[in-house]
């Protein structure tokens, strides 16, 4: 974990090229059906290091740009020039070789290895005009070499766009090791690569959550044979306990200052959502009830929480404002409805719920209206978690005692798995921006 | 991650030897001081070696790297389960009320605990693997607490009694059909 979190400063310099283009939207992501962009994206040249760096930071960013369904790769085959040293030295683009095969933009790029460090040089050419749309230069380890990748995918997304990417962030979530019963927390990036284990203690290690800042993350651990609420600090690795009153105790969010954690404790077998200050003693109850009160998820704004009750004899979604007394049901479909995650706009509640035998993933409004369906499938789809930009959700699929994490549009037309392969995978959060 | 399970277990236990010998090393150190000039000021009881007295307590304060291994201990114990002399008791999909079925397995649990008083006693909460795991941790321990008011009800004093909820972590039978999850819907009494 110290050592990735040394990779992450890797842009110890982002250098941004001259004579960069002005904002033009290329790709309104709003047009149904639209027309997608097809870039070209051929071998980087390699000075000093491993020659396959060459193929796999653009293979990487080729991955990251294919989630959005807005572009198009040209297959390597159809390729009629190969980029050289020159290329960075003042030589020109052939453009009309790239606009020949199809292509309307191209992304070249140079590696500089010294070592253990690279200097990753990439462009983003417009191949119609001949316009440089993007320049960086990264310099940090080689080994996060795909974190320089998903960061200009980034920049080929915003400058397309105008919509800044996610493709650096990372899901954590539970699962089982490959041997033991209990239950480690895990990252995994975007694409699903790098997987690696934030907790290793043996015990149940559940409900990750992250901060605002991504620096921390909020979770349960039996490691000391009875559940507490730890606080990660990711980079230095060390834990800390909060809110140790009552018997069960789960994250559910932090406030939008991440001055305090909402969590559920369970006093005397009721359970209750509680507000626990992070910089000092404090402890309040927020929501209570004789019933189960569960999964807090505050709004963007701070103003409002939504959470779990099953007040109505079975878990619904509610909303409560603070300062009012207030709380509204938002859940309509199904007889069980858990898990909200709140957008990050602020327009939209995820959650899960049982419908015609099986859990799917609906979306609905904070006042309770135009619910919708987003995936269902053979099996269960529980535990949605929304991406910093609010396009997409991560959920757990479950058949048969089988699991996996996956990623859908929030309209759901588009799923792919994220990650497979460990027993009992769950409860996937999605980080924030880094 | 890597490691063999048994190696670290292993480990464990020597931690457990270690702690048992240090334990031993000084008691020694307070025999061979037996003769020292404070022995002579001590109570007529201090006068006797704690080792040589059955029954009593010697307590001793662990180093933080010892407490932190038998925690650790504690938090692997935690994912396996637990021998009991009774009977699980079963609960209804997402419900936290006594069934009359497990009433006379609650009655057994009442009369040993009025029977041995001083006795102490965890209630675990479980739940099947439907539904969301969150929910369930929070429904575990409603089961829990359903269990120990039955028992406070049939004349059990709280003092012994307490509860953990795992809710859906500890199934004890990973079919995946009614019968496993009815199985995995449980109260589940652990003496300490």
């Amino acid at each position: 974990m110290i050592r990735y979190a040394g990779a992450l400063l890797l842009s110890l310099w982002i250098l941004l090229l001259p004579s960069v283009s002005g904002a033009v939207l290329y790709i309104d992501i709003n047009a149904p059906g639209g027309k997608r962009m097809p870039i070209a994206l051929p071998d980087f040249v390699v000075t000093g290091g491993d020659a396959s760096l060459g193929r796999d930071i653009p293979e990487t960013i080729a991955g990251d740009l294919a989630m959005t369904s807005l572009f198009d790769v040209i297959a390597r085959a159809a390729y009629l020039e190969r980029i050289v040293p020159g290329h960075f030295e003042g030589r020109p683009v052939s453009f009309p070789d790239w606009k020949m095969i199809g292509a309307e933009a191209v992304v070249i790029g140079k590696v500089e290895v010294r070592g253990e460090t690279m200097t990753a040089e990439m462009r983003l050419y417009d191949a119609t005009l001949g316009n440089l749309m993007a320049g960086k230069k990264y310099t940090g380890s080689v080994r996060g070499y795909r974190k320089v990748a998903h960061k200009f995918a980034n920049e080929v997304l915003f400058a397309f766009t105008g919509i800044r990417g996610i493709f650096d962030t990372e899901i954590a979530f539970s699962a089982r090791p490959g041997k033991g019963k209990g239950k480690e927390i895990y990252l995994i990036g975007l694409d699903g690569r790098e997987l690696r284990p934030v907790t290793d203690n043996r015990s149940f290690n559940l409900f990750p959550r992250w901060s605002p800042d991504g620096e921390r993350l909020a979770y349960t651990s039996y490691r000391t044979g009875v559940p507490q609420i730890y606080l990660r600090n990711l980079a230095d690795g060390k834990d800390r306990i909060v809110a140790q009153h009552g018997n069960s105790k789960s994250p559910g969010s932090f406030s939008p200052s991440g001055d305090s954690l909402y969590v559920t404790l369970s006093v005397e077998g009721n359970s209750d959502i509680y507000r626990a200050m992070l910089n000092g003693p404090g402890l309040q109850r927020v929501v209570g009830g004789w019933g189960i009160e569960v999964s807090p998820s505050v709004s963007p704004d701070g103003k409002s929480v939504a959470f779990v009750s099953n007040r109505a004899g079975s878990p619904q979604i509610y909303v409560k404002d603070f300062g009012s007394s207030d709380e509204r049901r938002v859940s309509r479909a199904g007889g069980y409805s858990t898990s909200p995650s709140w957008s990050p706009a602020g327009d939209r509640i995820a959650f899960t719920s049982l419908s015609e035998g099986r859990y799917s993933i609906f979306t609905v409004r904070p006042d309770g209206s135009d619910q919708r369906l987003v995936v269902s499938a053979n099996g269960d789809c529980v535990d949605p978690s929304f991406s910093p930009d609010g396009r997409y959700l991560v959920y757990t699929f479950q058949k048969n005692g089988y699991s996996e994490l996956k990623i859908t549009s929030v309209d759901g037309r588009w799923q792919k798995v994220l990650f497979k392969g460990l027993s009992g995978v769950g409860s996937p959060s999605w980080s924030p921006r880094h | 991650m890597k490691g063999v399970p048994g190696k670290k277990w292993m480990l464990g236990g020597l931690s457990v030897v270690l702690v048992f010998a240090m334990g031993c090393a000084k008691k020694e150190l307070v025999k061979s001081t037996g003769t020292g000039p404070e022995a002579g000021v001590s109570a007529p009881s201090s006068t006797e070696t704690p080792a040589g007295k059955p029954g009593e307590i010697v307590t001793e304060t662990l180093k933080p790297e010892e407490a932190g291994k038998q925690m650790a201990m504690a938090g692997i114990a935690a994912t396996q389960e637990k021998p009991s002399p009774f009977e699980d008791i079963h609960f209804d999909f997402d419900k936290s009320f006594i069934r009359e079925d497990a009433k006379p397995a609650l009655q057994k649990v009442a009369d040993y605990l009025k029977k041995n008083t001083g006795a102490s006693m965890v209630i675990e909460g479980h739940c099947d693997e439907r539904g969301t795991s969150e929910y369930n941790m929070a429904l575990g321990e409603r089961r829990a607490e359903s269990a120990k008011s039955y028992l406070v009800s049939l004349g059990v004093k709280t003092g012994g009694l307490s509860t953990v909820s795992f809710g859906e972590e500890k199934p004890v039978d990973p079919g995946q059909n009614e019968g496993a999850w009815g199985k995995n819907r449980r109260a589940h009494f652990v003496l300490r």
